[in-house]
Order: structure tokens, then sequence, then C-alpha cells
């Protein structure tokens, strides 16, 4: 049994009855997750590890297509239209929906030529225009004050932190509908997840956002919506203050309390 | 008791890991040695003069030293674009069930003795390019594919185990961005392995260079430098296979053994350079 | 033409190339690999195991004595390269670790596993051959034994290195003295890892020809004799290979088979040993 919640917003996703099977596995590991996502509003994951709460968000920009024989079954609406389909165009599709993911992944190039790379990508060529949309970006990931004189170094080095507010200010140079954070403070100290967490809540005007987390405050302090998911199953989704506090669900009320986990 | 048998074990190990680098500094040492007659003779018109008359005494290394770099730089020009083709092939594109055997035949190919690929060359290859440019067969251009078929497991093997370092979380983040398989080679594949890529490559030169079975059926042992490519010719682990048994004077062994210590020599530096300047950060952490 | 449309069909080009240069690759070297297999098989039969070989046109003739000679050969280097290539990669991994010396030789084995076999070849001539006035059998085996063992060195360097710390301390915490730590527990961890790099090895120097050309030469006849000249499969067929008879031609296939089979053999069980220790 599941217990989701109305979203009143607007949606940004409507995933229906969708199931995700592994190439090497024979059951699906993602078994009839139905859930809507809020526009403009930030939706955090939790459950224990394996729950298959990553393999959800990974399929949102079906990053699961790299490795050959994954099977997606069932629907994820997005803008009037199922992106499982094949005919989807998988490269516009993830130019609309960023991903941010458990490491700081800084190419190695510049700092600026990483926040350019997407939007040259797209076959953006003109300096200025360039510029303005790299500084832009920088600034809106809080990342510019630190890096404006050194545009041209290594991004490898930067600290762990500031490579991952740098990966932020890539993917949202592109200006995505939706960002997709899988996990992505579990690398870094305190002082820098506070910051990512910041930055986070500050960005839900812009996009809307969906982030994986392994720590239950994380979700509480920054999410709108909570999702709990166990065994591949989406076991509950609700407000996130009214699922940490009068929690639906039996198995819900047990990991929030920590009984399992 | 038992500390004498440590102590033995402990520096038995030892002395036995030194003699590793006493042979190396032997072979530089007997080599030079038997050399001396050749340079002090020649000296340095060893390198520049072409004329190797064993009949008058008189040695020059001028043609095989070229023909060593000549055949082996059409090897690597015929060999890298097809192994880096191979490596993209195997490291991105290949489905998952074909990355495997495939790889792995790569792998037991660069295990096949040069030897074979040299009579491969021989009864299949020689006919086949005198059939296109005439002449006989056998020459600079033979001697430089079969070399580039010889080099190119190993190549194209080196060079994937290289990209491979490449974290897929690292690839992942651009395909993200919406980046195609292309892209994502070209400017995370590429730029992240490129030390590895390079040193794989100049490796594999410095393999070529001395590789003596594959080219010596097929080059012709003829020590004149020629821009005609389909003529024969020789180059310096050709001369030493052909002429070591042959030699009859001290002068003519000198000489052999002064071409022995230059391949040893350039072979030294290129491998070196590959493996402490390109190599050295993925060596073992 | 979007941007992105122009790098969807580029990144269609640079596919189709990598592809096309992976069939070319592989398919001249299946060509070579059927060419061997076919001409070896063509060339087998029983009489290349029972006789020597004869002058062109006689009927029995057979590899006898290269075969014979193969197995002294590289059997003999096998012997005196591996026990000390496993000494010195001991060394290496467990005393010298990552002091200059162990890392000195590391760079110089490193090296020398690339370097121009043929080079060794003249060096044991210059060292062996001339004082003793010719060629032998135990010259072509120091050759060998030269060249194998930087190979087994790194190997057994690298396996030793992948058996866990907490292993080595836990026998030490019971008391053990540290050869016995090294030869109980860490070779024993290492088992596996060390027999795949001495097959592999092996394998490498079996395949060697311009180190024997002129070290242990060739022997038309049987000869067990270490320092007489002595057949090899390697220099056997190059010497037949390039002769311009027939039925020389068929034997060096032969020889060329009856090698190939055993190296990939070789490579494939090793493959195989590291595969099954992994999987458990």
């Amino acid at each position: 049994m599941s217990t989701i919640c109305s979203v009143t917003e607007e949606k940004a996703l409507e995933i229906n009855k969708f199931d995700f099977t592994y190439a090497s596995a024979d059951e699906p590991s993602l078994k009839q997750v139905t859930m809507p996502i809020a526009k403009n509003s930030i939706t955090a994951l939790i459950g224990p590890s394996g729950c298959g709460k990553s393999t959800l968000l990974r399929s949102i920009n079906r990053m699961h297509d790299l490795y050959p024989g994954n099977k997606y079954e069932g629907e994820i609406m997005y803008n009037g239209r199922n992106i499982l389909d094949e005919k989807e165009d998988l490269i516009s599709l993830r130019v609309n929906i960023g991903m941010i993911f458990q490491k700081p992944t800084a190419f190695p190039m510049s700092i600026y030529d990483n926040v350019a790379y997407g939007l040259r990508l797209q076959g953006m060529r003109n300096k200025t225009e360039l510029g303005d949309r790299v500084e832009k970006a920088l600034k809106d990931a809080a990342i510019w004050k630190e890096v404006r004189d050194r545009l041209k170094h290594d991004a490898n080095g930067l600290s762990g932190g500031q490579q991952q507010r740098l990966c932020i200010a890539r993917a949202i140079a592109v200006e995505p509908e939706i960002l997709l954070f899988d996990e992505p403070t579990s690398a870094l100290d305190p002082i820098s997840t506070q910051g990512i967490e910041e930055l986070v809540t500050e960005l839900k005007d812009k996009v809307s956002i969906v982030i994986v987390t392994h720590n239950m405050q994380q979700a509480a302090r920054v999410s709108d919506y909570t999702g709990f998911m166990y065994l591949g199953e989406l076991i509950e989704l609700g407000k996130t203050e009214e699922l940490f506090v009068t929690p639906k669900e039996r198995l819900t009320e047990e990991y929030i309390t920590g009984k399992f986990g | 008791m038992t500390h004498i048998i440590d102590k033995i074990f402990a520096n038995a190990t030892r002395l036995i890991a030194i003699i590793v680098l006493l042979i190396t500094a032997w072979i530089f040492t007997v080599l030079f040695q038997e050399s001396l007659l050749s340079m002090q003779t020649f000296g340095l018109d060893f390198v520049t003069e072409s004329k190797w008359a064993p009949n008058l005494e008189k040695f020059g290394a001028f043609a095989a030293i070229m023909g060593s770099v000549i055949s082996t730089f059409l090897a690597m020009v015929l060999a890298v674009p097809i192994a880096i083709g191979v490596a993209i092939f195997l490291s991105e594109i290949a489905h998952a069930k074909l990355k495997a055997p495939v790889g792995v035949s790569i792998e037991l190919l660069a295990a096949i003795p040069s030897v074979i690929y040299g009579m491969w060359g021989l009864f299949y290859f020689v006919p086949i390019i005198r059939d296109i440019f005439g002449g006989i067969g056998i020459g600079m251009l033979t001697a430089g594919i079969v070399l580039a078929i010889m080099i190119l497991p190993f190549m194209a093997a080196v060079t994937r185990d290289a990209m491979n370092t490449t974290p897929d979380i690292l690839k992942e983040s651009a395909y993200a961005l919406g980046g195609t398989k292309w892209d994502v080679i070209k400017d995370i594949v590429i730029p992240y392995s490129k030390a590895g890529i390079i040193g794989a490559l100049i490796l594999a030169l410095g393999r070529a260079i001395g590789e003596t079975m594959a080219v010596t059926f097929v080059m012709g042992n003829v020590h004149k430098v020629s821009f005609d490519l389909t003529q024969p010719a020789t180059s310096i682990p050709v001369t030493l296979a052909n002429e070591f048994t042959e030699a009859d004077t001290k002068l003519y062994f000198s000489s052999l053994f002064e071409l022995a210590l230059i391949l040893l020599v350039i072979s030294f530096t290129i491998i070196s350079i590959a493996k402490f300047y390109f190599l050295r950060r993925t060596r073992r952490a | 033409m979007t941007a992105i449309q122009k790098r969807v069909i580029i990144n269609g080009i640079v596919m189709v190339l990598s592809t096309l240069s992976a069939v070319i690759g592989l398919g001249f070297l299946f060509w070579i690999l059927f060419i061997l297999v076919s001409n070896g098989i063509e060339a087998m039969n029983w009489d290349i195991f029972l006789f020597e070989g004869a002058p062109p046109g006689y009927a029995e003739s057979g590899l006898k004595q290269a075969l014979v000679g193969q197995l002294i050969i590289v059997g003999a280097a096998t012997v005196i390269g591996v026990p000390l290539g496993i000494l010195a990669g001991t060394y290496l991994s467990e005393y010298g670790q990552r002091s200059k010396l162990a890392e000195t030789i590391r760079d110089v084995s490193d090296i020398m596993m690339s370097a121009p076999s043929i080079v060794v070849g003249s060096f044991v001539y210059a060292v062996m051959v001339i004082p003793m006035g010719h060629f032998s059998a135990l010259a072509g085996i120091v050759a060998l034994t030269i060249i194998m063992l930087p190979i087994i060195l790194r190997t057994t360097d690298d396996m030793l290195h992948l058996v866990p710390t907490t292993l080595r301390e836990a026998a030490f915490a019971l008391g053990a003295p540290k050869y016995k730590v090294v030869l109980q527990i860490v070779y024993r961890g290492a088992k596996a890892g060390i027999l795949t790099g001495v097959m592999l090895g092996v394998a490498r120097v079996a395949g060697e020809t311009a180190p024997l050309l002129f070290t242990s030469f060739n022997d038309n006849y049987m000869s067990t004799d270490l320092f007489a000249p002595m057949a090899s499969l390697t220099v056997t067929m190059y010497n037949y290979a390039t002769s311009p008879y027939a039925d020389w031609q068929r034997l060096g296939w032969a020889a060329a088979f009856i090698l190939s089979m055993f190296i990939l053999g070789l490579n494939i069980i090793g493959r195989l040993i590291l595969l099954n220790k992994k999987g458990k």
C-alpha cells in the first residue's frame, strides 16, 4: 500500500505506474511508482540504500540508456509527452533536465570552460554572450566571488565544495526546467554541505528540483515534498512537514524514527 | 634462529633483486666495450655513412638507422589512428556483450609471437604489395605495414586501458548536459586520459623500433637509403638478425655490437620517456 | 541546421569511423589467425612429433628436434627465471617497498620488459658464445632467462601488493617472523596472481626468436647437449619459412601453429585462473 498526497501546484513531472529493470536483473528494481513532482518546488527522495531512489532519479533524464539492456515501463510525463518513448530526443531532454552527482565532477578544463561547456554544446559561439551567461550562472551558484579572478585556471584546483557549486553553475547555465540532485553533499564536509543546501533552496524559484539524499535531516531542511521509498516502491509521498510529523504509513514512521535503515 | 633465517631471507631477496640492475648495467658495458673498435675506427662516420661493405671492412650504419626510423614512422602513421579507433570502439561504443570478447581477443592477439606476423607477411602480404606496386614486394613499405599490424593489438589494448581510467561519473555528467558520445569522448575522455594515451602510444613506438622478427622476413636487408618505399631496405634489428651469424672479422662484429648499442640506447630513451613522463601518474598508487 | 543536429551528425560519422577501424584492425588480425590455423592444421600430422627435420623431398620429416629443444630451452629458462623473479619481486613488495633502491629496480625492470630482445641476444653472444667459441643451448637459456626475469619480478611485485596489509598484520600479531609471514601468508594470498604472471611470462619468452638466433642457434638433428647448438620452434620456423622448399615451409607452419596454440593456451588458462579467483 502507498499513500500519495495530492500536489496542488502545477506539475513539472508526472510519473505513472513506472517500472524499471536493470539489464543484469530478472526482477524490476522499481515497481509501479506513481508520483507527481511539483513545479518550482523541491521534492526529496529518501529511503534506505538500495531502495531505488537513485535509480528513479536517473530514469528522469534517461541516464540508464548509457548502459545497454536496461528496461523502462510505464510513463514519465513531461511537458505533455512520455519521455520514456523510444522517439524521445535524449540530447534535448538532458539539456532541459540537468543533473548533479554524488561527487563533484569538474571536467578536465578551466573553470570558465566547465561552465561554458553546456552552452557551447548548444552551439553558442558568441564570446560576450558566453561570458555573460557564464558569469550569471556562477553568480546564481554563489561561487562567482571566489573564482572571478581565476576563470582560466584548471577547475580541479578548486576545493570539493567549490567544485560541486561549479557543477551546479554548469548545470544551470543551460537554463534547465528541472534539476536532479543525486546525493549532492555525500562527499562534502558539513560547511560545504550547508552552502549547497542554501543554494538548492534559492534555486527553486527558477527550476523544479528533485533531490535524492541519504540524510533525513537534509530532506526535512530543504524540501517541500518528501517521498519515502522502500524496496523499489514509493511508500509515501507527502508535504515534508506533514510526512516527518504525521506519517501516514507504518513503514515511513518506522524509517523516520530510526527503527531500520 | 628465526632471526638468522629472517635475515638470510631478506638479504637473499635483495641480492636477487639487485641482480636485475647489475645485468642491465652489464649489458650496456659489454655492448660498449665490444663496440669500441668500431667507434675508434669510424667515429661519427658510423652513423652518417650509408656504405656497409663487409668485404671492404667499411661499415656505415646510416641506412640501417634510417630504415629503423622510416619503418617505425610508417608503422606508427598507419597504426595510431586505427588503434585509437579500436580503443574508442572498445571503451565507449561497443555493446557490453561485444566489449569483453573483442577486448580479450585483441589482448590474445598481442600475445602471438611477432615471428608469426613476419611469416604471414612474407607468404601473404608480399605478393599483394608486389601486385600493386611492382618490384619484388619485399621492402620498406611492406615492413612498415606488417609492423603496424603487429603492434596494433598492443597499442589498442594499452590505449583502451588508458581511456578506461576516465571515471564513469565524469562521463555521465557530460551526457547529463546533453553531450553526444563523440562530445564526451573528445571533451572528457581524451583530455582526462591524455597523458596515458600518449604514454601508451610512445610505449608502442619503443616496442616497434626494437621489433626484429615481424620485419626481418619482409625487409630485404639491403643497406641502401632509398626514397622509393617499395625497394628492399634494412633496419638495425634486421641487420643484426641477418648478419650476426655471418660476421667473420673483429671489426665486422664490433660494428654489429655498435648497432645493438645504438638500438638499446634509442629504445631505452623512448621507453623511459613513455614511462616516466607520461605514465608515472597511472602507476601504482 | 541547428547546433544539436550538427553534433548528432558528427557523432554518427565518428561512430562509423571508429567502428570501421575496429573492423579493419580485427579483420587483419583474424585474417592472420585464420592463415595460421588453416595452414597449421593442414601441416599437422604424427610425423611432426616422431621425426627430425629431413632434407626437402624426404617423406619422414618432422619437428622432433625443435619441439624437444624448445621444451629444454624454455623449460630451463623457466626453472631458473621464475624462482629468481619471484624472490626479487618479493624484495620489492615486502622489503624494499617504496625505497629508492626498490623504485629504481622497478623502473629499470619496466624498461627492460619493453627493450628489444635482439639486444639481449647480442649481449649473450658477447659474454657466452665468443668465450665458448660456439653456439650453445645454454646461451639461449641465459638469454631467455634475462628476458623473463623482469617480467616475473614486476608481476610478483604487483600481485603481492594486492594482498591486504591487514592479513600481514594479523600474522605478525600472532608472533610470526617475517619470512614465515611472506612464505605462508602473503604467497598463499597471491598464489593465483603469481601463477598467472608466471604463465604469461613463460608464454612471452616462448615466442621469442631474435635472442635465440645467435645464442642457441639451430640444429637439424635431435640434441640434448646443453653445450651444443640446439633447435627451437621459433628459429626452426624462421629457417624453414625463409627456405624455398614447400615441404620445409609446411613444417614452418606446423611449428607456428604448435607454438601459437601453446602460447594462446597459456594466456587463456592464466586469465581463467585470475577470473576464477575474482569470482570467489
